[in-house]
């Protein structure tokens, strides 16, 4: 069993179980919605393409990717566009 | 790169796994900020025929049609059902999900002109 790596900062968590793909983006984007630009998000993933989806995703989105360890990833929400 | 996104499916009651398959990347689409259609032609008009979308399960992972198409719509995915498909089939609007809509080439030609990628299933 993985655990989080201890010197993680994080202020909120979604666990999204077993979700990959479609399943898993859009319900992360609604939710990034819920919490203030800046955030540190601790997301958790257990599907085996989320290694490749989520910095893709990142990069798609602005969210800043800080640190990945399959299956968590640590993640900072982006600005509110101006 | 672009900020819209396109999904043709052409496939639904013949084989549920491919229109399952495209609306998870449209809502990869939507989920990642683009704004995206999900152009319906063929068989894959189905999809979005109420009655028969419900019936669409491929089982887990993933999950029914049905919830996979109202997450899209309430993300802001706008569906468009190709009408001469609909009435090769005798569908009619009035069966069409809520946010469906029926369009043709153009509407598909137009959004693809104006830049968009466009993955079809």
């Amino acid at each position: 069993m993985s655990t989080v790596p201890q010197h993680w900062h994080y202020e909120d968590v979604f666990d999204a179980f077993e979700l990959g793909c479609g399943q898993l983006l859009l319900d992360l984007k609604l939710f990034m919605r819920t919490v203030a630009p800046g955030t540190a998000i601790l997301l958790a993933t257990r599907d085996a393409g989320s290694p490749v989806e989520v910095p893709a995703w990142c990069r798609l989105t602005g969210n800043r990717l800080v640190a990945s360890a399959h299956p968590f990833y640590l993640i900072e929400r982006k600005p509110d566009p101006k | 790169m672009s900020s819209t996104f396109c999904v043709s499916i052409t496939h639904s009651k013949q084989d549920p796994d491919k229109a399952t398959v495209g609306f998870v990347v449209a809502n990869a689409a939507v989920g990642s900020d683009k704004e995206t259609i999900a152009f319906l032609s063929t068989d894959g008009v189905w999809a979005a025929v109420k009655g028969e979308m419900e019936q669409m399960e491929v089982g887990d992972p993933f999950a029914p049609l049905r919830d996979l198409v109202q997450k899209f719509v309430a993300a802001g995915g706008r569906i468009l059902v190709c009408s001469p498909c609909m009435k090769l089939r005798g569908i009619t609007e009035d069966q069409l999900v809520e946010g469906a809509q029926p369009a043709g080439g153009a509407a598909l030609v137009e959004w693809l002109a104006n830049g968009s990628p466009c993955v079809t299933y």
